[in-house]
């Protein structure tokens, strides 16, 4: 509720120019409940946007990147299950100051941008006089994006080498053959 | 076999309570020599392999990639802080509204009720007591003497170990007996290298391979208990479907089983042991269904009490009669003090820059051990007893997470080789004080109508003294192998979280000042026997497990012999 009602103060503070995105319009009881009562919380704009948000970060090049080893899904569950209110509405507010400034000052959807323009978006979103807050979100996506990737499956079997079963330790080995 | 509700399925010729460490050699004891035995267990039902969900799951495979949910936590801010509670292990922890109870002082009281108890769970180092350990607290004058020396103990702990399987090497000490040992585990190259600096620069002081209770070269009897050998997965407290290491689950309890003679009750509670005052000794058990809340009274001849220590001391706290108004076989006074546990806080790490061009492979269920070497044969300091040691080398990969997009990819999938991390963590022998206690709450009750128990534990001088000298010998130890970047930390652990607690019905030869003779029997009920860790008069350096199933090994033999001379 206290998201809600920051978002709804930001809208105010940004001039109104929140507005509902045409999907939300066929909104009902309903569907808001059915959305509210399953694992994830953001609404599936926000969700989106935080793909591209991890692709930015960890870009698909002849390896996955993160958004088709599913390193939003893994962030939003950690973020709803693992972390505090704090955590969940600084996810949820910076995604918001995304996709307001980005409409704002480049004058089209961060979803919208190729990765030059995205990687660029979010450096100049840290260093140009970045709030707290929006550090805060920064700092979050890009930890979980790290730990999501580097925790995921792909990466744990083909970067890490993880075994379930080993079946042996062996004491010294040179360096060069351990990988 | 499970019980059938019906007036002669309460009779039996023992019952033991508890399934965990001891009271699942106490089942394989009982039934070996053809006794009708009832195991009861407070938890659910835990069968091997088929009940260990999470045992076969890569990490990637959990929902939160092994990361505890913020509810759990803040539901759970006991057993939350222990190491092996994660996403993976939940199901085989007591969650702290199960089972309330008072800390008096803060204690961490970290319980698994279920069938096999704390032995899915255990960190599973096995090392013997010496004679240094049982004429402790004689020759320093603390508690009371042991009834019993190494040698009463000696063959019974190379009866457990053949049958449970323990692995190490043959040291030769006089503070750590060997024992029927399979193939050690290996030392990583820094660990020979701090071996070899404490070898050269200290006479008295050993690194050695710990001893752990892992199959390396498993024998017949192990594979005829199901079990093969460790596949050094590391992951043991989910549960280990190849049984490579000691639980009651994949061990003792199926060997029980199989005899036919054992009838395992899960769910059921014991409220406290019957005396009957006219026979002068126990008759048999009252048992609180967990699930319906209905009482329930089962008799035998013998009753082992296998509770884990401090509910040992519960149940013979609430076992109240005319005869024994606070507590059953407590003439001497003594039941529910002088507990004691192991000092946990201290730890100390460091970098090693050397042996840069090796790193290991595989994974390794175990780690290096230090003996005690303080006031092993006199009184060399300003504190009695001393401390044992882990020891623990290891080299982990590093990135440069700087910036975002394909160069951050790159760096994550390159990863650099950073040095050697070591580290030891202190285990320190506590000294059992009368004020130590644990007691009945006189008005809060737990979920099954029991009194709650009220823990009463702390450090003392002796272990701040204790700490003191294990940072200054361990960073001189740590300086002599040339580690750089030496840290010492106190954890400030409140006791509990070390999971080692004992005592409150110890042994001792004096029915006046103790509540169990050397054969782990109650002096003043002699039907009962005690073989947990509420039996320890003192508490050692050693990790006490393997001490609790060599003293229920023992006991389970004395009194089949007992009842054979018709003495019970």
């Amino acid at each position: 509720m206290e998201r809600r009602i920051a978002l709804k103060n930001m809208a105010v503070a940004f001039g109104g120019l929140l507005s509902l995105p045409s999907w939300a319009q066929n909104w009902t009881t309903e569907s808001v409940a059915a959305q509210t009562a399953s694992r994830s919380y953001l609404s599936a704009a926000d969700d989106a946007l935080l793909a591209e948000i991890a692709e930015t970060i960890i870009p698909e090049t002849d390896i996955p990147g993160a958004k088709s080893l599913g390193v939003h899904t893994y962030i939003q569950k950690i973020v709803k299950d693992c972390m505090d209110t704090q955590a969940q509405d600084a996810l949820e507010n910076g995604l918001y100051t995304v996709g307001d400034i980005s409409k704002k000052s480049k004058g089209k959807d961060f979803v919208a941008m190729n990765q030059a323009e995205r990687t660029a978006f979010l450096n100049e979103l840290l260093t140009q006089g970045a709030d707290e807050e929006t550090k805060t979100f920064y700092n979050l996506v890009k930890t979980l994006t790290i730990k999501g990737f580097t925790t995921s499956e792909y990466y744990l079997t083909n970067v890490a080498h993880y075994q379930l079963v080993p079946g042996f330790y062996h004491g010294c080995v040179p360096i060069s053959t351990s990988k | 076999m499970y019980i059938q509700e019906t007036a002669a399925g309460n009779q039996f010729d023992a019952i033991v309570i508890g399934s965990g460490i001891s009271g699942g050699w106490a089942a394989k004891e009982l039934t070996k020599h053809g006794l009708k035995t009832l195991v009861l267990e407070r938890g659910r039902d835990v069968k091997h392999v088929t009940d260990y969900p999470t045992g076969v799951m890569n990490p990637w495979e959990f929902e939160h990639r092994n990361q505890l949910p913020l509810e759990v936590k803040q539901a759970n801010p006991v057993v939350s802080k222990c190491y092996a509670f994660y996403e993976g292990t939940t199901h085989f922890f007591v969650k702290d509204a199960e089972h309330p109870y008072v800390q008096e002082k803060p204690f961490d009281w970290i319980r698994g009720y279920q069938v096999g108890g704390k032995s899915l769970l255990w960190a599973r180092q096995t090392q013997r007591w010496s004679d240094l350990d049982f004429e402790g607290p004689a020759r320093d004058g603390f508690a009371v003497d042991w009834p019993i020396r190494y040698a009463d103990l000696a063959p019974w702990y190379s009866y457990v170990e053949k049958f449970a399987g323990i692995s190490g090497n043959k040291d030769g000490l006089a503070q750590l007996p060997d024992g029927e040992f399979q193939k050690p585990h290996e030392m990583n190259c820094a660990e020979t290298h701090f071996q070899k600096a404490i070898a050269s620069k200290y006479k008295d002081r050993q690194v050695i391979q710990g001893r752990c209770a892992h199959l390396t070269e498993p024998k017949d009897i192990h594979f005829q208990q199901g079990r093969a050998q460790c596949q050094h997965r590391t992951i043991c407290e989910r549960g280990c479907p190849f049984g490579g290491y000691f639980s009651s689950n994949a061990s003792t309890i199926p060997w029980a089983m199989k005899t036919g003679k054992m009838t395992l009750r899960p769910d059921s509670v014991v409220h406290s042991i019957i005396y009957d005052e006219k026979k002068g000794k126990a008759t048999g058990v009252r048992v609180v269904d967990a699930n319906t809340k209905k009482m329930t009274e089962y008799y035998a001849r013998i009753i082992f009490v296998n509770a884990a220590a401090m509910n040992t001391n519960l149940i013979l706290l609430n076992s109240t009669s005319n005869r024994f108004p606070t507590g059953l076989g407590n003439d001497s006074g003594v039941l529910g003090k002088y507990v004691a546990f192991h000092n946990y806080r201290a730890t100390i790490s460091a970098q090693y820059d050397g042996d840069l061009d090796s790193t290991t492979a595989g994974r390794r269920p175990n780690s290096p051990y230090i003996p005690r070497f303080r006031n092993l044969h006199k009184q060399e300091t300003n504190f009695l007893r001393g401390y044992a040691a882990g020891f623990n080398a290891g080299r982990s990969t590093y990135t440069n997470n700087e910036g975002i997009g394909a160069d951050l990819k790159k760096s994550l999938l390159n990863p650099s080789w950073g040095g050697w991390h070591v580290g030891s963590h202190m285990m320190g022998e506590t000294i059992p004080k009368e004020n130590s206690t644990v007691s009945l709450d006189g008005t809060l009750k737990d979920p099954f109508g029991i009194p709650q128990l009220k823990i009463n534990m702390f450090y003392d001088d002796n272990d701040e003294k204790m700490m003191k000298d294990f940072y200054e010998q361990f960073t001189e130890m740590y300086e002599a192998a040339g580690f750089k970047n030496i840290k010492t930390r106190d954890s400030k652990q409140a006791p509990g979280l070390d999971i080692h607690e004992m005592g409150g019905a110890r042994m001792g030869k004096d029915p006046k000042t103790s509540m169990l003779n050397k054969w782990n029997q109650l002096h003043a009920c002699k039907n009962v026997f005690v073989t947990d860790g509420a039996a320890m008069t003192s508490t050692s350096t050693q990790n006490p497990s393997l001490t609790y199933m060599a003293l229920t090994a023992r006991a389970v033999d004395y009194a089949v012999k007992e009842m054979k001379k018709q003495n019970l």
